[in-house]
């Protein structure tokens, strides 16, 4: 699905990543961990595509492509999709405008026919109810006025929606209540398939308890210092990550 | 060419026997200003104040010097009196030195009358050269031609100024009598003041005509606070006229009571990357007065940040006027530029014009203005009565809290409380006929 | 700044291109070019007007000789030679008028077909009455017997001078007066056709009607007159598209609208502006010098302006209210787009006079390219004016580094029950919206239409369901059906 080698990235000129190297297979969940400015955020706009983030040296092949060549909508139309951390909001366009215009921009790229607007209307009924996104939500200018609980649900709802081939999911537990963080994980794992991968970036440990992941990365000042299962995630919770990242400088 | 304009400066302006890069600029702004002639309501920037119309009608001449005591009348004095200063005092638009205190400046401040440091052959040229916007280009070319003494403050680099400067400027006589002074405050990069201006008149019916050129070098930061407290027969007009350099800050506070008419002008123009203004004014009027309040912005270069706030209570037959425009030059990115007037009417006969423009010209950037005019919160002024307030102390305390906006602003302590309490006397001030 | 550029280009595909650029090739009548009492004369002669008419376009005409061309709004361009445009211009068929629309020169309904107004069966579809105005003359009235069965009259101006003299001699300049303002008053003297309504006490029009304006000849003027009634607790919904020809010379638009609203009544008028704007260097485009000014007369009146206004070179437009009766209301919303070398000095004008009245005010101005946006609006509350409100917003979108825009409010209140409230901003587009639209797929072109569409919503939201499809295709959005 994804490899990434030796990628070194800087944001207006300021190295962040400086040598990270991936490999993820179909399928698979892999969980990135880290203190804060470690550069997390960093990899997942990368990823993304995001105007001022640089690739300074490395790569990243995507479904045995060079992803650094896309767009960042040829990215998102060939299935990767980011879950913000923040969630931007845009006023005067409705969540429901919003999301049909992306799914029939995706389609309309991967050459496949628009959906009509009841086909669309019942697709996204169906999905919304298994988020327990009211309809009302739907109606409102997107992420305007949201609590942190509805971002991130109208985020995982885009994902169902969209249904893409890598998910980059970013502190997605971050600002949700207990209840807010099964809601979500609930909608995550109903999307676990044999043809998804999906990468969680997170810094606490709680959100892997919910979403279990394949593999476990510790991401500290810009390189992996560590892989291991999900037992690791649980370690990092008792240790911290003081030791990990001292030994790492 | 204007016939008005023509008999007032045969009447008032200066002689031109001075310093020759002097005399120059005094003839060609006598030349501007005749063919120009007073502001009047068809001149769009004075569409709200027509000075053409206050200046009618009156033999104007120049005020005589006031070499007596000055006897200011109760609630009109000092407010900055208590506060240990620099401070120069001109009377009629005289400088008086037994009034002033300029003893033990330290090294590297001037601090003197304009008279005195043209004697001494000091050059001002590129103060008397700014004339500003056109919006106020004829009134720093009446003072050019007309300015006969005024304050030359300067701090050279790095110097910052413990105590605070006082500029205090009475009027006691009247008569149809004019006073043109002009200011040049200069500071050198990295220096930093405080400024009290209190313009105190009670003479009936004058003129007076203040323009302030400022001069902030890099770093410098100038903190300006101010009283206009007029004669209400008196015509007043404050011109500042600004240029701020990189990282340079300059903060303005005025509270502004006085006149029958007058115009508070300030022109901020930003010459260096990362430099703030910001210019906030309090006016409170009654009966007839007048009061224009005009600031214009001019972010001509990149990164800096200002701000305009003005606040007016406006009671009886008084008008007020806010003029505010923001301009940002093509390529001035990131400036981020604020201005807000808001407007009270105590009365079923005053009346408000607000008129904030934004002229932008880069796209990355930040502007917002917005203006209110409307009557006190019934609904606050219910709540308060209910409590037990009584109506009078509650709409004070809704009006004093309007203007806190502007008034607690002022950074120095006790120009604040004093600035605060000549509003708080302002109230109480019973009004004609009340019963 | 590449993601700039971009989006300029992406604005430059969605605004730029101009559909409506084709000219038609009919036969015409034009009155001898230049202007002078003679042309008036001409004008009127050729309409069979009725004296008193031609002499308040005399009146007009020898008061504009003495009026001088106004300089005060953000706006530059060459000096216009009055003396060097055509004033009338008609399809020659007009000498035998078509009776119906069978008889319509197919040509000119192959022209509105062209422009996506099909004057028959798509408009009848939607139950829309249509006056169709090319050049200077009305061409086409739909549904007039619909209307006239619940006594509403929708016909063209010359018409209404024909069958209904005194409504439009009690009406004519009551509204925006002669000598109002140079542009006016030149159109008072030389106006040629435009469309006239009337609907009676209590009737609510039973469909909306629809002017669609076009300039097809060269060298022409366009002068249109538009006159709306609006009697005692009736109400009509008033649309108005314009487009024009693809040429290389400037043209000039001069139109009068006025508007009058009695007690209990309402109007609800909206125009989407789309006259050809000149290419990216500023070659040709129409000159649109537009008074507008509704009055609302009677108390409870109520009069709503929309506009959007994506074409033209220059223009020069402040549909305005004057709420005179008691409780009366006025809005304006407007969307202006610029973008290449357009520029834009629009805004309204509210004027307070009755008691309890209110007025809501919300622009949003776009500048692309080298263009020039300028917000120009005045709020004024006199003495008697008790309780007054007003709400303004302005807010301009800057796309690109080389265009500019600009904010003019005047506000102004003599009455201390008044409320009055005005913001405005001025901001780009926004990076991070524009990466989050992008990571879910949307390439820049529909991200920059998605976003300015929602920057516009408040005003979109205003138009009637017709108009806002087309305005939405204007500002570069393809929502292509509406959803939720």
């Amino acid at each position: 699905m994804l490899e990434i080698k030796d990628l070194h990235a800087s944001v207006d000129g300021t190295p962040i990543l400086k040598g990270i190297s991936l490999t993820i297979g179909d399928g698979e969940i892999h969980a990135i961990m880290g203190p804060n400015g470690s550069g997390k955020s960093t990899l997942s706009n990368v990823l993304a595509g995001r105007e001022n983030y640089m690739i300074t040296k490395g790569s990243i092949i995507y479904k045995g492509k060079d992803l650094t060549e896309l767009s960042i909508e040829e990215r998102a139309s060939a299935g990767i999709f980011l879950a913000f951390q923040y969630p931007t909001e845009i006023p005067g366009v409705t969540t429901m405008t919003f999301l049909k215009t992306a799914v029939n921009a995706q389609r309309k790229a991967r050459g496949e026919d628009e959906l009509d607007a009841v086909k669309f209307l019942k697709l996204v009924r169906e999905k919304a109810k298994e988020l327990k996104v009211e309809e009302d939500m739907l109606k409102r200018p997107l992420n305007v006025g949201f609590s942190g609980g509805e971002k991130k649900r109208a985020e995982t709802l885009q994902m169902s929606l969209l249904q893409p081939s890598l998910a980059v999911l970013d502190e997605t537990d971050s600002g949700l209540d207990i209840d807010a963080l099964k809601i979500v994980a609930d909608g995550v794992n109903r999307m676990r398939a044999p043809d998804r991968s999906m990468i969680v970036i997170t810094h606490y440990q709680r959100l892997l308890d919910y979403i279990v992941p394949d593999h476990v990365h510790v991401l500290a000042k810009g390189k992996i210092i560590r892989s291991g299962g999900k037992a690791l995630a649980a370690e990092l919770e008792a240790s911290g990550y003081t030791d990990l990242t001292e030994s790492a400088a | 060419m204007s016939d008005q304009a023509l008999t007032y400066l045969d009447a008032n302006s200066v002689a031109t026997e001075g310093p020759a890069w002097l005399d120059v600029r005094r003839k060609a702004a006598h030349a501007s200003f005749a063919d120009a002639g007073f502001p009047h309501r068809r001149v769009e920037a004075w569409r709200y104040t027509d000075l053409s119309r206050l200046m009618a009608k009156t033999d104007w001449h120049p005020a005589a010097p006031h070499d007596g005591a000055v006897l200011v009348p109760e609630g009109r004095s000092n407010p900055f009196s208590s506060i240990a200063s620099h401070k120069l005092v001109f009377v009629n638009g005289f400088f008086r030195q037994d009034l002033s205190e300029l003893d033990g400046l330290p090294e590297g401040v001037e601090i003197l009358p304009l008279e005195t440091a043209l004697e001494r052959g000091t050059k001002f040229e590129s103060a008397f050269d700014a004339n500003g916007p056109e919006a106020m280009a004829p009134i720093a070319a009446l003072n050019t031609a007309c300015a006969r003494d005024g304050a030359v403050i300067r701090l050279n680099e790095g110097i910052t100024l413990e105590q605070p400067v006082q500029l205090i400027h009475y009027t006691p006589d009247g008569g149809a009598t004019v006073a043109h002074t002009r200011n040049v405050i200069e500071l050198g990069s990295g220096a930093s003041m405080t400024l009290l201006e209190a313009q105190i008149g009670w003479g009936g019916a004058y003129l007076v005509d203040r323009v302030t050129n400022l001069n902030l070098g890099e770093r410098a930061s100038l903190t300006h606070v101010r009283l206009e407290d007029e004669d209400t027969d008196a015509v007043h007009l404050s011109t500042v006229l600004g240029d701020v350099a990189s990282n340079a800050s300059y903060k303005a506070n005025t509270l502004a009571l006085g006149g029958r008419a007058g115009r508070l002008q300030s022109a901020l123009h930003f010459t260096g990357e990362g430099a703030h203004a910001e210019s906030n004014t309090a006016y409170l009027l009654r009966e007839t007065q007048h009061l224009d309040s005009t600031i214009v912005v001019d972010h001509a270069v990149p990164g800096c940040t200002s701000g305009a706030l003005a606040k007016g209570v406006l009671d009886d037959e008084a008008i007020g006027v806010f003029q505010g425009k923001v301009i940002v030059a093509p390529h001035a990115q990131k400036s981020d530029a604020k201005q807000m007037s808001n407007a009270l009417l105590l009365s079923r006969d005053a009346a408000m014009n607000a008129k904030p423009e934004l002229e932008i010209y880069a796209d990355d950037v930040q502007c917002a203005h917005g203006s209110t005019i409307g009557e006190l919160d019934g609904d606050a002024l219910f709540y308060l009565r209910s409590r037990g307030i009584e109506e009078q102390t509650a709409r004070q305390m809704l009006i004093s809290a309007f203007l806190g906006d502007v008034l607690e602003q002022i950074s120095h302590e006790v120009a604040r409380d004093a600035l605060t309490e000549r509003a708080t006397q302002w109230f109480e001030v019973k009004k004609e006929g009340e019963v | 700044m590449v993601a700039t550029r971009e989006t300029v280009e992406a604005v430059d595909e969605a605004v730029g291109k101009y559909k409506y650029g084709f000219s038609t090739d009919i036969e015409s009548e034009k009155a001898p070019k230049g202007l002078s009492e003679d042309t008036v004369r001409f004008i009127s002669a050729k309409k069979n007007e009725p004296e008193w008419l031609l002499e308040w376009r005399l009146d007009a005409f020898r008061r504009w000789l003495n009026m001088e061309e106004p300089d005060w709004a953000k706006v530059n361009y060459p000096k216009i030679d009055y003396q060097d445009a055509y004033y009338y211009s008609a399809p020659k068929s007009d000498d035998d008028r078509p009776k119906s629309l069978d008889e319509i020169d197919p040509k000119i309904l192959e022209t509105y077909d062209k422009l996506g107004i099909p004057l028959v069966e798509q408009m009848a579809l939607a139950g829309i009455a249509v006056d169709a105005v090319f050049d200077s003359v009305s061409v086409a009235t739909t549904f007039k017997e619909r209307l006239a069965e619940a006594g509403v009259i929708f016909c063209s101006f010359s018409e209404a001078v024909q069958d209904h003299p005194e409504l439009v001699r009690q009406y004519l300049g009551t509204v925006v007066p002669v000598t109002d303002n140079y542009f006016a008053t030149l159109n008072s003297a030389v106006f040629s056709d435009g469309s006239f309504v009337y609907v009676p006490k209590g009737v609510r029009c039973p469909m909306e009607l629809s002017t669609y304006f076009r300039i097809n000849e060269a060298d022409t003027g366009q002068f249109e007159r538009t006159l709306i009634i609006v009697e005692d607790g009736a109400y009509v919904s008033y649309l108005e598209g314009c487009t024009a020809p693809m040429r290389d010379e400037h043209q000039l638009h001069a139109a009068v609208v006025e508007l009058v609203c009695l007690e209990d009544a309402e109007i609800k008028y909206s125009t989407v502006q789309n006259w050809y704007p000149g290419d990216e260097d500023g070659n040709g485009g129409i000159y649109n010098f537009v008074t507008k000014r509704g009055d609302c007369r009677g108390d409870n009146s109520k009069i709503s302006w929309t506009q959007v206004e994506t074409g033209s070179a220059v223009t020069w437009k402040y549909p305005s209210c004057v709420l005179r009766g008691d409780n009366s209301v006025g809005e304006f919303y407007s969307i202006a787009i610029s973008n290449n070398l357009q520029q834009v000095d629009s805004g309204t004008k509210m004027i307070h006079l009755g008691k309890n009245t209110s007025s809501r005010i919300i622009s949003k101005g776009i500048s692309a390219g080298r263009s020039s946006s300028t917000y120009r609006g005045l709020v004024s509350v006199h003495k008697k004016a008790e309780d007054a409100r007003n709400f303004t917003q302005c807010d301009s979108l800057l796309i690109g580094d080389r265009c500019s825009a600009h904010t003019v409010p005047y506000i102004e209140s003599k009455n201390p029950s008044a409320i009055l409230e005005h913001e405005a901003t001025t901001s780009k587009l926004s990076e991070d919206q524009l990466f989050y639209c992008r990571q879910r797929g949307l390439d820049e072109e529909e991200a920059v239409a998605l976003l300015v569409n929602g920057f516009c919503r408040d005003v979109l939201q205003q138009l009637p369901m017709e108009f806002a499809v087309e305005a939405q295709k204007l500002v570069g959005i393809s929502l292509e059906g509406s959803v939720g």
